[in-house]
């Protein structure tokens, strides 16, 4: 194949994001024919949303090369992606509500009446005739604010059809979408295709790999797999080059006791959230008990985060309850949850179990405040001793009157680990606990995690990181479309393969759930 | 920005270099002055001598500048309280005025009580100044509105009604002047370094100042308020009621305003002008700015500012300038304090 027939060419593309020393993008090669219809594949953190970011200009790349219709480019902005007919539908969509379907399509790109003020009887018209040409079901004056989430989605698309896209990049455009309207979406894709148009789905959805794509590529941790046309391989192999294969964390875990006193228990727990067609938790029942860790494993937008979200205390389940230690605990904020005893090491170490510009010792104390208070009073000096005791015991690089946005990532999360440790009572949440962090601070983390288990307390590990959890956990709870999926024994996890694991994360296989 | 933590022991060297950027400031805006002098004025040199000298020259000039930075060190506390909490209070005019005035009428109303009188009068001022930005504080916390839209709106408002109440109903019909009846002469502040306008009230905002600097770093609320306003969800997070601190720190703030509104009425005017306090409220929160919303700057950026007005006074008294060019000095003050560029300066830069 010459490089005419491609509509793109990537090569060698290294993306670095600074603040991690994470490599996003490792060496990777990816090309896309005239005319198709390529999903790039892979699970979360595999680079697949970097790399389409580097494409459409909204990221510069460390080093490789883009060609575009055979001539190498530089595409620095969303500008010059335009120009060169890329266009891109993000994963969640960006439209102004109180703005017609035509304001928002022509917005930055306006037909002007004298070369002055904005058309709106030819913008309609301009919209109109987009809609028509592919059929979509909705009108140009149509405010947004009245339109499904489906039909906003349309609206994005059109908005890059208006500009002329011949390659057209969608990121995750199933994630909100009901059975029909996805149905309806890839009809309209196929079209597109016909026509002479390149797409690029980001997708981790097996089923619609299949449904949709003539060749799909695969990536994990930052690396190209491969590129293969859909038809000659089986949805086992994409599952199993996704997931890669299993590598030792090489975690020592003294052997697991049976049961003794449950901690955590869901009782069949419902989210529903406005404006989605399906509930984000549904019928989640389980138990931790002591001195066990508990894996929750899954694919991004399956319910993780929520889990995650309703331990906080941050979102209020809507049906179900929670005890703890045999106390209903259903709907209490996290003020109620952290007098309770909530010990709990977010997602978001920048964003919500730090504050940026405040000391080390600061941080340190947020939860346990009251310890450190008499008649309302803070005693410094107990706060600075505190601090330099931890500071200590986990080997922090920093000082107690450090600002903690001055630390390495690794850092931070010593600091958020150090306090949450500090405070547990009987059992503790961990999510995504090594996000982001190099090889020595996650056997760090991994160390704290077992040693916690084996002194007694229910750990609850939320992780999209296989080998994390397969290493760490005791029983593993598979999350898929907001439900148990799969829950497995001691036996069953030390048996299981990342094939078996990925075909329950993505929904192929279903086991019978008993034992809660 | 951060707070050093521990001053006393790491020496002075963390708050000079924290003050770098607004000392450049300072320089660039005197700069100007100068400038503006020589353009100016035909004999920049004498000009130049009062607008420096002149505020320090005798104890009058002295004390009257001291007394303008009373308002301006409460408005500068009363922003910064806010600011540690992420609330923007620009309000203060209304919550000003309004303290002011009611402060007058209650001292009035109370004078047989004695000075017990005088103190329920200030703690009203402080009241009302509290209710009147709290409100913006509720509307936030109950709605999410932005409190910066409606303690503006709402202080215009307020303006407009004392406005009337001194014309109208409360007018002193004894006097010409478009004002209240004074207060009675046992309830006013001692005078400090006659024959200036200087009056305790001064020592009232010097305590002010340690008040808010001890209750920001050293109390449990204090703690909470700067969380919250550092990162509210980590605040949440750490179950910190935080949308309390959506109310708290604008009630706090608007009391000190209207604690500035009724020092200036006990220590200084005795009496609601119309419109007397105007602009005071704005040049607090320029006042925060140079400061960068830490308590204990406030004073040395009050005490410039009335420096710079006190000097344009007194280069007009004694030269051919107008009063106007502290209007423009302050102005690129102002300007120069909301550039980024100048905020960064000096402060740690996060290290990847």
């Amino acid at each position: 194949m010459t490089d005419v027939d491609l509509a793109v060419a990537m090569h060698g593309v290294v993306k670095i994001y600074p603040e991690t020393q994470l490599h996003a993008n490792d060496q990777v090669d990816l090309t896309l024919r005239k005319g198709e219809i390529l999903c790039l594949a892979g699970e979360n953190g595999a680079g697949k949303t970097t790399l389409m970011k580097v494409l459409y200009g909204m990221e510069r790349p460390d080093s490789g090369t883009i060609s575009v219709g055979g001539i190498e480019r530089t595409i620095t902005s969303v500008m010059d992606a335009n120009a060169l007919g890329i266009g891109m539908v993000q994963q969640h969509v960006m439209l102004i509500d109180d703005f017609t379907v035509a304001q928002n399509v022509v917005l930055g790109k306006e037909p002007k009446r004298f070369g002055m003020h904005l058309d709106v009887p030819r913008s309609q018209h301009l919209v109109n005739e987009v809609i028509k040409a592919h059929r979509f079901s909705i009108d140009a004056a149509d405010k947004v604010a009245s339109l499904a989430v489906g039909q906003k989605q349309q609206v994005e698309i059109v908005k890059m059809l208006y500009r002329d896209v011949d390659i057209l990049i969608l990121d995750e455009p199933t994630a909100v979408l009901t059975e029909q309207e996805t149905e309806a979406l890839f009809s309209t894709l196929r079209a597109l295709a016909n026509q002479g148009k390149s797409l690029i789905l980001i997708t981790h959805k097996l089923r619609e790999i299949r449904a949709i794509s003539d060749r799909v590529a695969i990536m994990r941790q930052g690396k190209m797999v491969g590129e293969y046309e859909t038809a000659t391989i089986t949805e086992q192999d994409i599952s199993r080059m996704m997931m890669g294969q299993s590598v030792s964390l090489d975690v020592v875990k003294p052997p697991y006791h049976r049961k003794k006193r449950p901690i955590i228990t869901f009782k069949d727990v419902f989210v529903v959230k406005r404006n989605q067609p399906r509930p984000l938790l549904s019928h989640l029942s389980f138990s931790a008990y002591t001195g066990e860790v508990l894996g929750f494993a899954g694919v991004g937008g399956n319910g993780l985060g929520v889990l995650e979200a309703v331990l906080g205390g941050f979102l209020p389940v809507s049906t179900g309850a929670v005890f703890h230690d045999g106390k209903d605990i259903t709907l209490r904020g996290t003020r109620r949850a952290r007098s309770d005893g909530l010990a709990y090491v977010p997602a978001d170490r920048l964003k919500v179990g730090s504050a940026l510009y405040a000391t080390v010792a600061e941080n340190l104390i947020v939860a346990s405040r009251e310890q450190f208070t008499r008649f309302g009073w803070l005693q410094r000096r107990k706060i600075e001793k505190h601090a330099d005791a931890l500071i200590g015991t986990y080997n922090i690089r920093a000082q107690a009157f450090s600002p903690i946005g001055t630390l390495s990532g690794g850092n931070i999360q010593k600091v958020v680990l150090a306090r949450e440790i500090d405070r547990l009572q009987d059992f503790i949440v961990f999510s995504e606990p090594t996000w982001g962090l190099d090889v020595a601070s996650s056997r760090f983390v991994y160390d704290k995690i077992i040693s916690l288990r084996d002194r007694g307390a229910a750990v609850i590990l939320i992780s999209s990181n296989l080998d994390e959890i397969l290493a760490l956990s005791d029983r593993v709870a598979v999350l898929c479309r907001g439900s148990i999926s799969a829950l497995l024994s001691p036996e069953q996890v030390a048996q299981v393969t990342k094939e078996e694991m990925g075909s329950y994360m993505l929904g192929m296989n279903q086991q019978e759930v008993r034992d809660v | 920005m951060y707070e050093p933590q521990r001053l006393r022991r790491y020496g002075i060297q963390p708050v000079l270099r924290n003050s770098l950027g607004s000392a450049l400031i300072v320089a660039i805006a005197l700069f100007f002055l100068v400038l503006l002098a020589v353009l100016l004025s035909d004999t920049p040199g004498t000009t130049l001598r009062y607008f420096f000298l002149g505020p320090l020259q005798n104890t009058y000039s002295f004390g009257n500048m001291l007394n303008a930075a009373i308002p301006l060190i409460f408005g500068g506390l009363g922003i910064s309280l806010a600011m540690r909490a992420g609330s923007f209070n620009l309000g203060g005019e209304g919550q000003l005025y309004g303290g002011a005035f009611a402060a007058t009428i209650a001292a009035i109303s109370w004078s047989s009580w004695g000075l017990l009188g005088g103190i329920a009068a200030v703690v009203v001022g402080a009241l009302v100044g509290g209710v009147l930005a709290g409100f913006s504080g509720l509307l936030r916390m109950k709605w999410n509105t932005n409190e910066l839209i409606t303690s503006f709106l709402l202080s215009n408002v307020v303006v407009l009604i004392i406005n009337y109440l001194i014309a109208g109903p409360y007018q002193d019909p004894e006097t010409n002047l478009i004002a209240t009846r004074s207060i009675p002469e046992f309830m006013r502040f001692t005078r400090i370094l006659e024959p200036s306008n200087l009056s305790t009230g001064f020592y009232g905002a010097l305590i002010a100042v340690l008040l808010v600097h001890v209750y920001l770093y050293h109390t449990k609320s204090g703690y909470e308020l700067r969380m919250v306003g550092l990162n509210t969800m980590f605040a949440r997070y750490g179950g910190i009621n935080a949308l309390w601190y959506r109310v708290w720190p604008m009630m706090l703030s608007g009391a000190l305003y209207g604690l500035g509104g009724a020092v200036a009425i006990f220590g200084t005017y005795y009496t609601s002008m119309r419109e007397f306090l105007l602009g005071m409220g704005y040049n607090g929160l320029a006042v925060a700015l140079i400061a960068r919303f830490r308590p204990a700057m406030v004073i040395p950026a009050a005490l410039f500012f009335a420096y710079i007005e006190s000097g344009a006074r007194s280069a007009m008294m004694h030269s051919d300038v107008t009063f106007e060019i502290a209007s423009i000095v302050q102005a690129v003050v102002f300007f120069l304090v909301t550039s980024k560029v100048f905020q960064t300066i000096g402060t740690h830069r996060r290290r990847s």
